[in-house]
């Protein structure tokens, strides 16, 4: 068995595992960095793959993406650390059922069917030739791309801006009361400190969110 | 490494992400799902390049398609926790009633 | 090239380094007006000593991430490089795109410093992790923007060949504005100065408040590895690299590391930090539109020159 096969069986196992682990781990951080392990083994087989820009920009994409989505992690979810055992699961007999069902019918596809063969070349310069497509014959299709990741940018920022299209944010980031309609259970800002807490809020604001997030689960 | 087990291992990642994407309450949990299912899509796609298409560059532009989707889902996604978060105070599929105007 | 020259990559790093520490104590002494000879010695003293100490831990920490964090973030250091050639068509890994793998080197950075402020379950190193990411992904996207408009003139991705489209002209001529961009990178990426968001004393060590002993000393050298990587890649991305006229490539290429690791040094010491919502704001409204400039400057020259 060539290096490559070696490899490529490694990775593919890393791929699967790290999938799998990311629904497994009490941490929910933890579970987004086993979600980017999984990224990066594909990347790498990628790179096997001889596409050498595809393999690292996932790599790049990923880490970058996981970050975030780690970073939202310790922001919003009550558990971020996994300290307690936790397991937020529902139809969970019909979620194993339809993936396994799911694998097997791919699976099943793949293997009846009678797949071309017609291998890139080694020398092919893989990076030059995307470069010439992507400007040259596919250009309408790479800038429609970038549209619609303006109009994601826009949406996510209208989402999510501070002045609120679902109410200011300060008041949907404090606490609810402890009885309905009640004060919030936190520290009530006082009027024009609502700006110095605003940018306090990256430094101690947090700290008092995620602390009694974790209290009122 | 043939194509098939290129796309076999693809068909696992897809599996494994709709377990994920179906079984999950929280909102993040089930977008961990669907990327998943995304990445055994990308493996598909490039063991599809590698093997079968003769390194045509279209194929490498669907791949990079594919990449655009995964982060267009992500940002609308975490933007919508956050929307959803300050009006209902939720993060969990169950106690999301109805996005209200 | 062959897996020998991964010695000699490990032997560039730690000499590097050792540089690195002795700049940074002589510079850190001459803006504070003490005795910049004696301070020369003082990095290996307090690494010696801090190797010596106990390691004391938090409640509950990650122990893996905490003490793999330091590993993490000195084998980025090393990955990052080997895509730098150290003499004619000569790196250790030559990937026809080898800038996508400083990006890549470049954002795992940001994830190796948050998970060694996340790993130890304590409230500084969270604070110092969280406020690093927000400063330290937008600041990789002028970081891509230099590296981009510096592959213009090379028509590749790959190192090799943009330092062979040097051979005229370096591109810190005829693009102005790419090694100042670039060096704002490096002082995020090697926690200092300026963009300091992680490491910072407001945050009493920000990330490294709860580290001690030896796995304090480890992220301190592998802070040192990565600034030695990054002036590397400046150097041979901006000022040509291993070209020079009369010295052995890898010669030069240490020569103009020196220098801009010196230049960092500098920066780290003599420029203030903002506050954080400020940095962004300045990253976002100033720095990112600049790097378009910067973009659209380096493909006009790169057509008509």
């Amino acid at each position: 068995m060539a290096v490559t096969d070696i490899l490529f069986i490694a990775l593919s196992a890393l791929a699967l595992w790290a999938g799998w682990r990311v629904f497994r781990v009490d941490s929910m951080v933890r579970a987004s960095f086993w979600l980017m392990l999984s990224f990066f083994a594909v990347g790498g087989i990628a790179l096997l793959l001889s596409a050498p820009y595809i393999g690292v920009a996932t790599v790049f994409m990923m880490a970058v993406e996981m970050m975030v989505m780690a970073l939202f992690m310790v922001m919003f979810m009550m558990n971020p650390a996994g300290l307690n055992p936790m397991q937020m699961v529902h139809q969970h007999r019909l979620s194993i059922a339809a993936g396994a069902l799911a694998f097997a019918g791919l699976a099943a596809a793949v293997l009846l069917t009678e797949l071309p063969s017609d291998p890139v070349a080694a020398d092919t310069r893989v990076v030059h030739d995307l470069g010439i497509e992507l400007l040259g014959s596919s250009m309408l299709i790479f800038e429609t791309a970038g549209v619609t990741l303006l109009a994601t940018m826009v949406a996510a920022v209208i989402l999510s801006a501070r002045s609120g299209r679902y109410g200011d944010a300060w008041e949907g980031a404090v606490p609810p009361g402890l009885e309905p309609g009640g004060t919030p259970a936190g520290r009530v800002p006082d009027e024009e400190g609502g700006h110095h807490a605003h940018h306090g809020h990256d430094d101690g604001g947090h700290g008092h969110g995620g602390h009694h997030h974790g209290g009122h689960a | 490494m043939t194509l098939a087990s290129v796309l076999i291992v693809a068909a696992g990642l897809v599996g494994i992400g709709l377990y994920g994407a179906l079984s999950q309450q929280s909102f993040v949990m089930l977008m961990m799902g669907i990327e998943l299912m995304l990445n055994g899509a990308l493996l598909a796609t490039l063991g599809f390049w590698s093997f079968a298409l003769g390194g045509a560059p279209e194929v490498q532009l669907l791949a990079i398609l594919i990449m655009a989707v995964m982060a267009v889902e992500m940002a609308v996604g975490f933007a919508l926790v956050v929307a959803v978060y300050r009006a209902r105070q939720a993060d969990v599929i169950e106690s999301l009633g109805t996005l209200k105007e | 090239m062959s897996l020998a020259a991964i010695p000699a990559l490990l032997v560039f790093l730690a000499l590097g380094a050792a540089l690195a520490a002795v700049l940074d104590a002589m510079a850190r002494a001459a803006v504070a007006g003490a005795p910049v000879a004696q301070a020369a010695g003082a990095p290996f003293r307090v690494g010696r000593a801090l190797l010596a100490r106990q390691t004391i831990s938090t409640e509950a920490p990650d122990r893996a991430n905490w003490r793999l964090a330091p590993a993490w973030y000195g084998a980025l250091a090393a990955v990052g490089l080997s895509v730098v050639p150290f003499a004619d068509g000569l790196a250790l890994v030559q990937l026809p795109s080898g800038i996508v793998l400083w990006g890549a080197v470049e954002a795992l950075t940001v994830v190796v410093v948050f998970l060694h402020g996340w790993s130890p379950n304590a409230p500084f190193p969270l604070i110092g992790a969280y406020r690093y990411v927000a400063t330290g992904l937008p600041v990789m996207l002028p970081s891509m923007f230099a590296l981009i408009a510096a592959a213009l003139p090379a028509r590749s991705l790959d190192v090799v060949a943009i330092v062979e489209s040097q051979r005229g002209m370096w591109n810190l001529v005829r693009q102005p504005l790419g090694l100042p961009l670039f060096l704002i990178v490096g002082l995020s990426l090697t926690l200092r100065g300026p963009m300091d968001y992680a490491d910072s004393a407001d945050l009493s060590g920000g990330t490294s408040a709860e580290d001690s002993g030896a796995a304090r000393a480890l992220w301190q050298a592998a802070r040192l590895a990565m600034l030695v990587s990054f002036a590397a890649m400046g150097a041979t991305v901006f000022l040509g690299g291993h070209l020079g006229p009369v010295l052995p490539g890898p010669l030069w290429l240490a020569l103009k590391t020196a220098i801009v690791m010196a230049l960092l040094v500098a920066l780290t010491h003599l420029v203030p930090r903002m506050p954080v919502s400020r940095m962004v704001t300045l990253l976002w409204v100033v720095l990112l539109p600049l790097s378009f400039l910067h973009l659209l400057q380096a493909g006009l020259a790169a057509l008509w020159l």
